[in-house]
């Protein structure tokens, strides 16, 4: 404490000795974090709101299927209805919900046209906990239990069918018996949704889904939520070492975009805090590098004085965390204002179908993160500091013979 | 009680290119505590590298020193600095100070280097300011201050940590000669006040005319060293 209070004072005024300098190398600093902070926001509420349509479509966070399944997804592979172990599991706290399903794929028919579809016979009050999909029925409703024997399809599935509310379609699917088999349903709701989900998916009662196939109570899969998202790796864990001989995978399988986006965003902020850091390092080696120049004299002054070396290392790189760190205070002020205004969510507007069709939702929710923003602050800061090491060796390095020499 | 400042057969070549420059040749000096000596002699004589060499600020190329029986050729850099602070006060030319302290935080700036405690830090420095004349002129940065006042404040910085020498190298260069007179005047009166030893180089014979013992070198060499009687 002693010799932050000597060096401390010193270094505060030595930065305001050339104000403009000063003054530009703190806007390059806030600059740089503003646009690391802001743009990572974006890019974070982007992935989150990517991952959030791609889960809370049908995904899930995790799926486990019969052994097979993911390679051959028909009704050859199917599990039993979990019990013991898994069933445990399931109804642990780790899990915030789950869903079972029967999924097959299938051909829907109307009067007029055909088209192939997945098929899925599912528990309504079970799906509510993992999709939204339920929610999304625009026209009439959603199944209303296991046994209900209606049929909910997408809108762009409706309109390719050319069918609607009340009337009829045929699903035609392979039986567990290897044969094929064919039902007529009562289309009940049609759901609004992502162009890919309200064409490819179909939704009838679990217990009609396997009367119809002749599954008995056999399932194909079931998709479940951790409690805690950061935690969902060790969920896994658990539910694999709950039934190991299931395959038990998370989203980052079955959402593969999603997950790339989510890695892209990571790998974007990594990039953006180099290229900022590498342009805030130059100016502030630069700044130092010239300061250490200017005050050659003043150094040998105070070697001469009986400061030791490291004292003089110590006070240029103080200089520099002050600088870098009233820089990164303005940058995360400036990143706040910027973020704040948006956190009720940013709309696509007219990209919004574009964004989609890439499985990115029509708003993105950007938001300070208090912990973010500190972890990159430090980074920033501690990087700074390293990167003017360099001039503060220079600094300690003067002779105070030849330094003092200089008029 | 043995010498302050003990120099034997000090010698000091500066390499320019493929020549050799000898700055110091083979000197033998003693400064007694309580001393107050001044040195004279040409451009180029030796004087300020005598006073570096002394001061631990360059190294001998051959030859021994020692401060306050400290041998300083045995010292690493740290060493040295802190025998710097500790036993040697500078007063420089060209009104060395930390331009963004005041006067006061000048003098404080060695004391707390030495680690004394805040009160009794800021009393001793407002004191030796009142000593040499500052009184009022505390908080001022050097910028705000004249030559003289600068190099008063450079004194008091100098003297603040009690140190076992004063050097001074050409404290009075810059100085118009009514001010060199009050300088020298007061360096002449804090060496008899506190028994602080002065070894002061020097052109000017004002400065000469208060000393008590006087070196004249010329080539790097000591050519003469009389005790004269004190003249203030």
């Amino acid at each position: 404490m002693g010799r932050l209070g000597l060096i401390a004072p010193i270094a505060w005024r030595n930065l305001w000795r050339n104000p403009r300098r000063t003054i530009i190398t703190l806007i390059v600093v806030a600059v740089g974090v503003w646009s690391v902070l802001s743009l990572s926001a974006m890019m974070r509420a982007i992935a989150v709101s990517s991952r959030d349509a791609s889960l809370r479509l049908l995904t899930g966070e995790a799926e486990i299927h019969a052994p097979g399944y993911l390679g051959d997804p028909g009704v050859a592979h199917r599990m039993p209805v979990p019990r013991g172990a898994l069933l445990h599991f399931l109804q642990s706290p780790s899990v915030a919900g789950w869903a079972p399903r029967l999924r097959v794929p299938a051909i829907v028919q109307s009067e007029y046209r055909s088209r192939a579809i997945t098929f899925l016979g599912v528990v309504p009050r079970r799906e509510r906990l993992v999709s939204d999909l339920p929610a999304s029925v625009a026209q009439g409703h959603y199944l209303s239990g296991p046994s209900d024997n209606g049929i909910v399809i997408g809108a762009d599935l409706a309109a390719h069918l050319k069918t609607r509310l009340g009337k009829r379609v045929i699903v035609m699917s392979q039986a567990s018996d290897g044969h094929l088999t064919e039902q007529s349903y009562t289309v009940i709701g049609i759901f609004d949704g992502p162009q890919a989900a309200e064409d490819e998916f179909a939704f009838t009662g679990l217990l009609a889904a396997q009367s119809m196939l002749g599954t008995g109570p056999d399932l194909s899969e079931i998709a479940f939520d951790a409690a805690e998202k950061t935690d969902l790796e060790n969920v896994v864990t658990s539910a694999r070492r709950s039934a190991p001989a299931l395959d038990i995978e998370s989203w980052k399988m079955f959402a593969p975009l999603a997950y790339a986006l989510e890695s892209l965003s990571d790998t974007y902020i990594v990039v953006w805090l180099t290229i900022m850091f590498v342009l805030m390092a130059i100016g502030i080696v630069n700044t130092q590098l010239m300061a250490v120049f200017e005050r050659t004299r003043e150094l040998g002054l105070l070697q001469a004085l009986g400061m030791r070396p490291i004292l003089i290392v110590a006070q240029v790189a103080l200089e520099s965390g002050l600088l870098v760190g009233l820089g990164i205070i303005i940058g995360a002020l400036l990143s706040a204002a910027t973020i704040l205004p948006l956190r009720h969510g940013v709309d696509f507007g007219q990209f919004a179908n574009a964004a989609q069709s890439y499985g990115v939702g029509r708003i993105f929710y950007p938001k300070v993160d208090l912990l973010a923003f500190v972890q990159f602050g430090l980074v920033i800061w501690i990087l700074g500091v390293v990167a003017t090491l360099w001039p503060a060796r220079a600094a300690a390095k003067v002779d105070p013979v030849q330094a003092m020499s200089q008029s | 009680m043995g010498p302050i400042v003990s120099c034997r057969r000090v010698t000091k070549i500066y390499r320019q290119g493929v020549l050799a420059v000898p700055a110091l040749q083979g000197v033998d000096l003693d400064i007694a505590t309580g001393d107050f000596a001044t040195i004279s002699g040409p451009s180029g004589s030796g004087k300020t590298t005598l006073l570096n060499v002394i001061g631990g600020l360059d190294k001998p190329s051959a030859g021994q020193v020692s401060v306050d029986g400290v041998a300083l050729a045995t010292l690493d850099k740290n060493a040295l600095s802190d025998i710097r602070l500790h036993k040697i006060g500078f007063v420089f030319q060209n009104y060395s100070l930390i331009p963004v302290l005041s006067a006061v935080e000048n003098v404080e700036f060695i004391l707390r280097l030495l680690d004394v405690p805040a009160a009794e830090r800021q009393a001793r420095a407002r004191e030796m300011l009142r000593e040499v004349g500052l009184e009022g002129l505390e908080d001022r940065r050097p910028a705000r201050l004249s030559g003289g006042q600068q190099q008063r404040v450079a004194v008091a910085r100098a003297l603040a940590s009690k140190p076992a020498i004063v050097l001074a190298d050409e404290p009075t260069a810059n100085l118009d000669s009514k001010t060199a007179e009050e300088l020298i005047v007061l360096m002449a009166r804090l060496n008899v006040q506190s028994g602080i030893t002065f070894l002061i180089s020097t052109h000017d014979a004002r400065v000469i005319a208060h000393t008590r013992r006087h070196i004249e070198m010329t080539d790097g060499r000591i050519t003469s060293d009389v005790a004269i009687k004190f003249a203030a």
